[in-house]
């Protein structure tokens, strides 16, 4: 009887310790695996984030100089006077406290000026832009939004949030790869009076698209013109928005996008659309600096505007996901050396229990070398079929493995977030919570470097345990056994 | 003769002052069927492993068929010349009768396992389901699926009741008588000595006699 049919009588015929083994292999494999898949995956993303959003710059108004501005208006007015000044609003209020004035600001007053935005676009090396409103509560007149039942709606504005962008596929939504589009389309520059709704409200609403949904002026329910929009696409999240403010009007589900001019029609706005943000994305990231500087030539009131430069960003989540790369090499290098410990202790006890077996053999003249042959031949079928199922198995539990170390990232990400709160460039760490989940592949070439890696540790294991049998004479065997 | 010890000694490596064989000379010859006894610590199971080619002695020689055991090796001295038969049976517990009988050697297990009387129906069974006594005779017939000219047997009806035991012993003998092996068998048992026809005494290492019976 050879080697290959002694091993596979006692693969087959003495399960328990097979089974044993196989599971331990199989395990080792996966997390091989799992952890090859997330470091690949890691590196994978990163460079995908560094040109998809990183490369690009993101201009919104400046808050203080909108206060400074409003300052100087209000500071040329008569006292007690009320009124617009310049699209600075003074409103006075008698209540039974005495009297007080409100200041609001009037949308021409705080918007991004499209015309800066277009001589910025003509720089050389911006390839595309955007211009994003801000959220915009309109009354929905001929649907429902959605609710949550346990919230109290008395103090809710009882609306759904319009968000207006020039390219939709260059909102931070999208490009985060938050939302994604399920059917229909994107909205472009070329459209008017469209939309792209939630899956959750086209399906409360039964709407699909090709339909048309109808807006008017929240301060004007019963008599406020009523605009429509076609619905052009149904989008899904894979995480929910967070809303700007609390209530209902602003849950992710009631958030609509528009094309850029629909939200100051819908919400009856008598002083033009308020521009929140405009994005402008970078040809080539490797021109990152250069192109920055030209934009900063551009003649434009700076003051009134901050350019957000998302190189920070670019070295903040290179930062993270070079972090979430050491911890999946951590993960291969402590499973590698605690599966040399576990795998030596189970060819340990597997060889002790072998004792006899291997006396036996010795006895009848076969050579140490060819004891040991079978037992790696043995250990070798059974490591073959655990590696063959965990191959099976490792995109389901590398997926996991991704998402929960990227889930750990984020969390750090947002917990940096909150330190930083306040700071200049807050807004360019935002987007780092956006990063949800990361696309592993476990590819041929990660199943061959598991293949080596298991098999080595399967070869170094055997041959130490074997040592312990080898240095003994059968004589001392026998001695052992009786 | 077919075996040949001369001038043996032995001790273990850990106790090189305590000799276990000293200077022990015999010859075997084939179809005879010897009996090694003694007291137990005697050394009997060592000269047995010597003769087996388990260990090696720490002087003299062991000459099989005029040649030194050591000059081919004492693995091919265990494959080729010898064959052991142990009181614990020492079959390999994944395989069945007739494979365990196969390990043995070349010849056809199926008439060894006749020879020593299994029944058919268990020669594909699992060799730990036989009974001890059946188990003993599957290492005889393992034993006999070599060519080797001499079988050492290490208390072969240690663990056998009386009835057994004889038919282990009648076994021995026609493999000695029968079949022209050389068996050697080291026991305890004053009836299995008796029915060899040389018993060989050990005391202290030493051969104290060799008793020659007649039939």
């Amino acid at each position: 009887m050879n080697s290959f049919q002694m091993a596979w009588r006692s693969v087959i015929r003495k399960p328990v310790k097979s089974i044993l083994l196989f599971f331990v292999v199989f395990m080792i494999s996966l997390f091989f695996l799992s952890g090859m898949a997330s470091r690949n995956a890691s590196i994978a993303t990163q460079n995908k984030t560094k040109q998809a959003v990183g490369a690009g710059f993101l201009i919104e108004a400046n808050e203080a100089n909108k206060r400074n501005r409003a300052d100087e208006i209000l500071a040329k007015k008569t006292e007690g006077e009320e009124g617009n000044f310049d699209g600075v609003n003074v409103e006075k209020i008698e209540t039974n406290y005495g009297t007080s004035w409100r200041v609001s600001y009037d949308n021409s007053f705080q918007t991004v000026l499209i015309n800066d935005m277009e001589k910025i676009a003509a720089v050389s090396g911006i390839s595309e832009y955007n211009i994003t409103t801000a959220v915009t509560a309109v009354n929905p007149v001929d649907f429902s939004r959605i609710e949550d039942d346990d919230v109290d709606q008395s103090s809710d504005l009882l609306c759904v949030s319009l968000i207006g962008n020039k390219d939709m596929a260059l909102d931070a939504n999208v490009l985060s790869g938050n939302v994604t589009i399920k059917d229909g389309r994107m909205i472009t520059e070329e459209d008017a009076n469209v939309c792209v709704i939630s899956e959750e409200l086209a399906e409360k609403n039964n709407l699909s698209v090709g339909n048309r949904i109808q807006f008017n002026d929240r301060r004007n329910v019963e008599n406020g013109t009523v605009f429509g929009a076609e619905i052009v696409g149904i989008y899904r999240v894979q995480q929910k928005m967070t809303p700007v403010m609390a209530g209902d009007t602003y849950r992710s589900e009631n958030i609509i996008f528009t094309d850029l001019g629909f939200p100051e029609k819908a919400e009856g706005s008598t002083s033009g659309a308020l521009y929140e943000k405009a994005y402008f994305k970078v040809a080539d990231v490797n021109q990152y600096d250069e192109i920055k500087k030209e934009i900063q030539k551009v003649d434009i009131g700076w003051e009134r505007y901050d350019l957000i430069d998302n190189n920070r960003n670019i070295d903040k989540m290179s930062k993270n996901f070079n972090d979430l790369e050491n911890v999946s090499q951590i993960l291969v290098i402590v499973v590698a050396r605690a599966s040399l410990i576990i795998l030596f202790l189970v060819f340990v006890f597997w060889m002790k229990g072998r004792v006899q077996e291997i006396g036996i053999l010795l006895a009848l003249g076969t050579p140490k070398i060819k004891i040991f042959g079978q037992i790696l031949l043995e250990a070798s079928m059974i490591a073959a079929a655990a590696l063959f199922l965990s191959f099976a198995a490792a995109p389901a539990t590398s997926d996991i493995t991704a998402d929960y170390l990227v889930q750990q990232q984020v969390q750090k990400a947002t917990e940096q977030s909150v330190l930083e709160e306040g700071k200049v460039a807050k807004n360019a760490v935002d987007s780092e919570e956006t990063v949800t989940g990361v696309s592993v592949a476990v590819t041929p070439e990660l199943m061959l470097y598991d293949w080596f890696g298991v098999a080595l540790l399967v070869v170094i294991s055997v041959g130490a345990a074997g040592i312990l049998i080898a240095r003994k004479n059968p004589k001392d065997i026998f001695s052992e056994i009786s | 003769m077919v075996l040949e010890v001369k001038n043996v000694q032995y001790s273990y490596k850990s106790q090189k002052e305590k000799e276990i064989s000293k200077n022990v000379s015999m010859q075997f010859e084939e179809k005879k069927f010897y009996t090694i006894v003694g007291a137990s610590g005697a050394g009997k199971t060592t000269f047995l492993s010597l003769l087996a080619g388990l260990d090696l002695p720490v002087r003299g020689t062991i000459l099989y068929d005029g040649e030194d055991i050591q000059k081919k090796g004492l693995n091919y001295h265990r494959k080729h010349h010898v064959s052991l038969v142990f009181q614990n049976y020492n079959l390999i517990d994944y395989l069945t009768t007739e494979e365990n009988v196969r390990l043995g050697g070349t010849k056809k297990p199926q008439d060894l396992l006749e020879k020593v009387n299994i029944p058919c129906e268990d020669w594909k069974r699992n060799v730990l389901q036989l009974s001890g006594g059946q188990q003993q005779r599957v290492a005889i017939a393992r034993a006999l699926a070599s060519n080797a000219k001499v079988l050492l047997a290490d208390e072969p009806t240690g663990n056998l009741d009386e009835n057994t035991a004889g038919e282990i012993i009648e076994l021995l003998k026609r493999t000695a008588h029968e079949l022209g092996k050389c068996v050697i068998v080291v026991t305890h048992s004053k009836y299995l000595a008796a029915q060899a026809d040389e018993i060989i005494m050990i005391k202290d290492g030493c051969i104290e006699s060799v008793t020659e019976l007649s039939d």
